[in-house]
């Protein structure tokens, strides 16, 4: 069942364009790969979808509801939680503080107090330092911090943009390794914004290449990464 | 010992007055990266509410009557209402503007308020008499100290702890602490931006209802121009307890105020008038040896 | 630098045009005749010489500055002292230095003394501020205007305090301050074309691109406040000779607000802005003067309460910057019909407009 359409959407930042009429469908508990060159606006695909872009054209479908457009914070309470590039975690918080604002939007709190406990028990590191500043937290606990927090709004999708930046590799199979647990033990649906198309070959999944903000070409990941199509499409065809 | 004293109980009092106004800038400045330059004008708003609208030059005290118990929560309600009606009739289409840009309005609603209370009220300072027995001065240790002084500090005290108590303590409080780190990641979380800034106008409104009446109490006089020094001293303040820091301007509130009474007592009597020029020079002197403040946040480096 | 005649060649018609105007308005003033009408032209001439110096700074430079019109406030004070009766001097600025005491110079040279003295002032203090930027360096120049005014409302034996100071000669004929102005809008336009002008409007739009290729921004910052910082001082003594009185009040918030609501109504990053921004709010402040002092009706006269003039204007600021923040000219100079229009790189939009969060 699609949990999430993109449909033509265009996105310019004054005179540049970053997204050209790109369409986009997302499966409900399938794993999405959206790979690329850098520029090929795969970041601004994540930010459109999230509210903090608007498009110019083009319709973007949230479970069943038109969602380009509204407000960042009414599209994350209908169910889309975005760990942006960069993580973005509130350093002056502490952790603990970090993970409750993701609760922000549900009533029950007995509810959210459970949430907690169980990304605590995803991340035992967390919880042995929940009272600490967020920003003194490594990359890579950073990241695991960013995942639980979107965790906590028990959302249905999750994007993530690039979750492997600036960790070492070792780090990125623990958050990779952790990211497809959640999937399997709750039935998430991922958007994983990744640049190394050999990360998504590992793990596994769909994938769609893009190229100057549109999608080049789409695919079974492992398939893909296999093939010589792939490499074409990331460089271009025949562009010297 | 006593002289200590005195000039102790002037600095906490003036640097209750500024700690307040510069909390009242930073917490506005921290949710949406405006310098609000009406908020001297919101001040002076606040205590002429007190008023009858009229310009004959003596006052007639209308809701000034009330009962101090009521009073005091009209006033809060007034200077609320005020912030929260300037936030949705102008600032929330300035969102997406630049800072600087941003600036400039709040300049020029700072001059239209202004310049109503004008219309309505005459530029003329009318005296006012409020709780004036508080400026009869009592002795404590020796030293004489106006009671409204020992009010002026404890009220401060109160309204740090109840806004530290908000902010550690309560969902919105979080929230608001996460939007002026990141506004748009805590956005991304669900937290409801309009929501957000309207409650920092509103305390931001009140806190200037909290400085118009010490203020008025102080002086007994009402002024359209009353807010603008204070507010200028809170720029300051909270330009140099790192813009966006709501501990550093509160902190920044104090030192200046402390600044300004040693002034007071030590300077020579030729050079006291220029007290404020003084502390205006030291602040500037303070910026170069470091642009970002003394408690810069992280937050505030990146985007200012 | 090769570029420098081209650049001529392609915005000369701007100061043209902007004298032209200026032309028009003076020749306005003597077509209707002496009378009350000869001050408010003088008016206009006043302010177009602080806008346009608050353009050198501000559009150039893209730093909001609340200060300037401390340097007006030098300029004043200054021209008043060198040109007014001695003997007044010695009754009521005893303080003075003696040169300065027994000096009673011509206009002229007052006008000129206090274009330097606020020019030396402006480069000590930028030397200073201009290490600022952005909002520090804008609630920094707020607090010189504050410690300018302080010092000048406080000084009893060489300001008179807040009292007036009056016996300043006045100078009733338009030319003048017409020459004045035309000289301003002519030195603001070489300025900006010149390679300190040219450099900081780089620097105001691309910061980190201007300064890796080069670009020393505080020292163009300060190039640019000195030269405005003059011009402000010019418009200064020039106020102080058209009234012929001064106080310290004068030059504060309420000066500052209705110059900078000028250059932002006519488009702060554009020297046409600031020139037809002062012209059409100056007809507006006049319409609304006449009004608040009453117009006869024919039934009984109609007037408006005091304030309302200042309210207006306000309001006009806060719609322009509402809908459309690059004011009346959309920051783009005025040229000659037919030539390539937009000489200013600031007309181009940034890259940073596509980023816009919606609420």
């Amino acid at each position: 069942m699609t949990l999430l359409s993109i449909e033509n959407i265009s996105v310019r930042y004054g005179k540049l364009t970053a997204l050209r009429r790109a369409s986009i469908t997302v499966n409900e508990g399938e794993t999405l790969f959206v790979t690329g060159p850098n520029g090929a606006g795969k970041s601004t695909l994540l930010k459109a979808i999230a509210g903090v872009v608007t498009p110019r054209e083009g319709f973007i479908r949230f479970n069943g509801a038109h969602i380009a457009g509204k407000a960042p914070e009414d599209i994350a309470r209908m169910g889309f939680s975005m760990v942006p590039e960069g993580r973005e975690v509130f350093g002056g918080l502490t952790i603990e503080e970090n993970l409750r604002l993701g609760t922000g939007m549900r009533a029950d709190k007995d509810q959210a107090a459970r949430d907690l406990e169980q990304v605590y028990a995803v991340f035992p590191m967390l919880k042995d330092r929940k009272d600490a500043q967020a920003g003194v937290l490594s990359g890579g606990q950073q990241q695991m911090l960013v995942i639980g927090r979107a965790l906590m709004a028990s959302p249905k999708l999750i994007a993530i943009d690039e979750p492997s930046l600036g960790l070492a590799p070792k780090v990125t199979d623990d958050v990779y390794a952790t990211l497809l647990k959640l999937r399997d033990s709750r039935g998430l649906t991922l958007l994983i914004v990744e640049q190394s198309a050999t990360r998504a070959g590992l793990t596994g999944g769909r994938m769609v290449l893009m190229r100057a903000g549109q999608v080049a070409l789409e695919g079974d990941a492992r398939q893909l990464v296999k093939g010589d199509a792939l490499r074409q499409a990331y460089f271009g065809y025949g562009d010297h | 010992m006593t002289a200590i004293l005195q000039i102790l109980f002037d600095a906490l009092s003036l640097g209750s007055l500024y700690a307040l106004g510069a909390l009242g800038i930073a917490l506005i400045f921290g949710v949406m990266r405006l310098v609000n330059f009406a908020h001297g004008d919101y001040i002076a708003f606040c205590v002429f509410a007190m008023l009858w609208p009229s310009i004959d030059a003596a006052a007639i005290v209308f809701a000034g009557n009330l009962p101090t118990y009521l009073l005091i929560p009209l006033i809060l309600c007034v200077g609320a209402g005020l912030s929260v009606l300037s936030e949705i009739l102008v600032f929330r289409r300035f969102r997406n503007a630049n800072p600087a840009t941003m600036m400039i309005a709040s300049f020029a609603l700072g001059f239209v308020i202004k310049y109503l209370l004008l219309m309505l009220y005459s530029s003329r300072p009318k005296s006012i008499d409020l709780w004036s027995n508080l400026s009869q001065q009592i002795e404590i240790f020796g030293a004489r100290i106006p009671p409204l002084q020992v009010i002026t500090i404890c009220t401060t005290i109160v309204i740090l702890l109840a806004l530290t108590a908000f902010l550690k303590r309560t969902r919105y409080g979080l929230e608001m602490r996460a939007a002026a780190e990141n506004f748009t990641m805590a956005r991304m979380l669900g937290v409801r931006a309009n929501l957000v800034i309207m409650l920092a106008f509103a305390l931001s409104g009140m806190l200037a209802a909290a400085v118009g009446l010490i203020l008025v109490t102080q002086t007994g006089t009402v002024d359209i121009n009353m807010g603008a020094n204070i507010m200028l001293v809170a720029f300051v303040a909270t330009v140099i307890g790192g813009l966006g820091s709501l501990p550093g301007a509160v902190i920044a509130g104090f030192l200046i105020g402390g600044l300004s009474s040693l002034m007071q007592a030590y300077l020579p009597a030729d050079a006291r008038p220029f007290r404020d020029a003084f502390v205006y020079g030291a602040v500037i002197v303070m910026l170069i040896w470091r642009p970002n403040g003394l408690f810069s946040s992280k937050a505030a480096k990146q985007r200012v | 630098m090769q570029h420098r005649p081209s650049i001529i060649a392609r915005t000369w018609s701007t100061p043209v045009i902007l004298i032209a105007i200026l032309l028009a308005v003076a020749l306005a003033a003597v077509a209707a005749g002496s009378g009350p009408f000869n001050q408010t032209v003088i008016e206009i001439f006043i302010r177009v010489v602080l806008v346009v110096g608050l353009y050198v700074f501000i559009g150039n430079s893209g730093v909001i500055s609340f200060g300037h019109i401390g340097f007006t406030c030098l300029g004043a004070y200054m021209t008043a002292w060198l040109t007014m009766l001695p003997a007044i001097k010695k009754s009521k600025l005893k303080g003075l230095p003696d040169i300065i005491l027994n000096a009673k110079l011509q206009y002229g040279w007052g006008l000129l003394a206090a274009t330097v003295f606020a020019a030396i002032c402006a480069y000590v203090i930028g030397k200073v501020l201009m290490r600022l930027s952005g909002i520090a360096a804008s609630i920094a120049s707020f607090a010189v205007l504050a410690v300018i005014i302080q010092v000048y409302s406080n000084w009893d034996s060489v300001t008179g305090a807040q009292s007036s100071v009056v016996g300043i000669p006045i100078v009733r004929t338009i030319w003048p301050y017409f020459l004045c102005a035309v000289i301003v809008v002519a030195a603001a336009y070489l300025y900006s074309i010149s390679r300190s002008g040219l450099a900081l409007r780089a620097a105001r739009d691309e910061a980190t691109a201007a300064a890796a290729s080069g670009v020393d921004i505080p020292r163009e910052r300060l190039i640019a406040f000195v030269i405005s910082g003059a011009m402000m001082g010019l418009g200064g003594a020039l106020f102080a000779h058209s009234v012929g009185v001064v106080t310290p009040d004068t030059f504060y918030l309420g000066l500052t607000f209705v110059t900078l609501s000028m250059l932002v109504v006519g488009g702060m990053n554009s020297l046409s802005g600031a020139v037809l921004g002062v012209v059409v709010l100056s007809i507006i402040i006049q319409v609304l003067r006449w009004l608040e002092k009453g117009i006869d009706a024919g039934f009984g006269v109609i007037s408006i309460p005091n304030g309302v003039q200042e309210i207006a204007i306000g309001v006009v600021m806060i719609v322009i910057l509402m809908f459309r923040p690059t004011g009346m000219t959309r920051n783009r100079e005025l040229v000659w019909p037919g030539n390539k229009l937009s000489a200013d790189a600031g007309a181009l939009p940034s890259p940073a407009d596509g980023k816009t969060l919606k609420t």
